[in-house]
């Protein structure tokens, strides 16, 4: 019943940092978009901005520009909930708690079910 | 470069107002956009939700780290929100620009007039139940007892399951939808339904925000709903307002901001209402 308690505690403690992690990661990403933005007198009004292209990103990242880490913030602070659901199955396999293992798989199918229909119908 | 700074600033008084009043910021980012910015609904409805998953990320991580949020309750329904995000996700891009502005015009008045009515409850109101206290040992005689006596806390039993998937799904198309957390659907049905403790209720709600935005953000990022442009100096500014005003909402007396607050949600309702009508 204790090593029970202090595993979810430590679970907990890691997801945690975990999400912590990936959204300070993004929210400095984005800041130097932003700042990037900034410092070239850009207007966020201006032309339509080109939808989001995997392949350009890092061109964009090595040219230093704005959307390249404007996209990559985005992604990151996008993926970091997946991340801790992947991370919480992981987790609770580990410690054979296969409903909860399963309950994960299950988000992250629905996450995955996401990108095959904004793919399929986009 | 002035439009960049306001938006960010739009953004901090969002985050700001959003968590001295705990209600997130989201409800306020797509009215600054759409009524402020001119943006289409479906774009600031994108761009609110980069903004909501930035937000409750950094708050997330703290309540897991204190132990404040039940994860295995917050998995099991952030499977069901996930569902309600997905398909309204989709429906998004189906329904009409105004169809879309007259619901965001009813979460605004909805929002506003329990906001109202809870303000001229407060000297009456009792406080709530903490989730009922666990009187008799816990001896599951089901499957599915078992399974919400795993679901349940140290000091609370969880009750209604089957009542707070379904809230869930609601509260996930909700969100995907209107470009919120979905929290305002969430606590209640958790708190109230299903015997959560308040606080928990909050956590929790909190934690599940992230993957239930995220499901609904992949969509619009992949059918080009979000613009970076815009969604960098608004979540930035959020963040930065969210956590500012985390840090100081106990030492701050809410009741005139949640006036003001009140009057900036029906103005907002009624502008929004007049877009869906095709009046503005």
């Amino acid at each position: 019943m204790g090593a029970q308690l202090s595993d979810r505690v430590e679970l907990e403690r890691v997801l945690g940092l975990l999400l912590s992690a990936g959204t300070y990661v993004a929210v400095v990403l984005v800041g130097l978009g932003v700042a990037g933005l900034v410092l070239a007198g850009r207007s966020p009004l201006g032309p339509d901005v080109a939808p989001f292209d995997p392949g350009r990103l890092p061109a964009d990242l090595v040219a230093g520009r704005a959307e390249g880490f404007l996209w990559l913030g985005i992604i990151v602070a996008i993926a970091t909930p997946a991340a801790r659901v992947g991370a919480a199955g992981v987790g609770y396999a580990l410690r054979r708690e296969r409903i909860m293992a399963a309950v994960a798989v299950a988000v992250l199918a629905v996450i995955a079910l996401a990108v095959l229909l904004a793919l399929g119908t986009g | 470069m002035e439009v960049t700074l306001v938006l960010a600033a739009g953004g901090v008084a969002a985050g700001l107002f959003g968590a001295l009043l705990g209600l997130g910021g989201g409800i306020l980012i797509v009215p600054l956009l759409t009524l402020g910015f001119g943006a289409p609904v479906r774009e600031a409805v994108g761009v609110s939700l980069v903004c909501v998953i930035v937000t409750s990320g950094a708050a997330a991580g703290v309540y897991l780290q204190r132990h404040v949020a039940n994860l295995r309750l917050g998995m099991v329904l952030e499977l069901f929100t996930a569902i309600g995000a997905l398909v309204g996700g989709l429906a998004a891009f189906l329904l009409p620009e105004p169809v879309l502005a007259g619901l965001f015009a009813a979460l605004l008045a909805y929002t506003a007039l329990s906001m109202l009515r809870r303000r001229l409850g407060d000297a009456a109101e009792a406080p709530l139940a903490d989730g009922a206290p666990i009187l008799e040992p816990r001896t599951p005689a089901t499957p599915m007892a078992a399974w919400r006596e795993a679901l349940s806390g140290q000091d609370y039993r969880v009750r209604g399951l089957e009542a707070g998937m379904a809230g869930s799904v609601g509260a996930g198309v909700v969100s995907a939808l209107l470009g919120v957390g979905g929290g305002i659907v969430k606590v209640p049905v958790m708190h109230l339904v299903m015997g959560v403790p308040l606080r928990v209720a909050t956590a929790t709600s909190n934690l599940m925000i992230g993957v239930t935005a995220s499901a609904s953000a992949i969509i619009y990022l992949l059918r080009g709903g979000i613009d970076p442009l815009v969604a960098g100096p608004t979540a930035l500014g959020v963040f930065i307002g969210a956590t500012v005003g985390s840090r100081t909402a106990q030492r701050v007396d809410v009741r005139v901001l949640r006036a003001l607050f009140v009057f900036v949600l029906l103005y907002s309702a009624i502008e929004m209402a007049r877009r869906a009508l095709g009046l503005a």
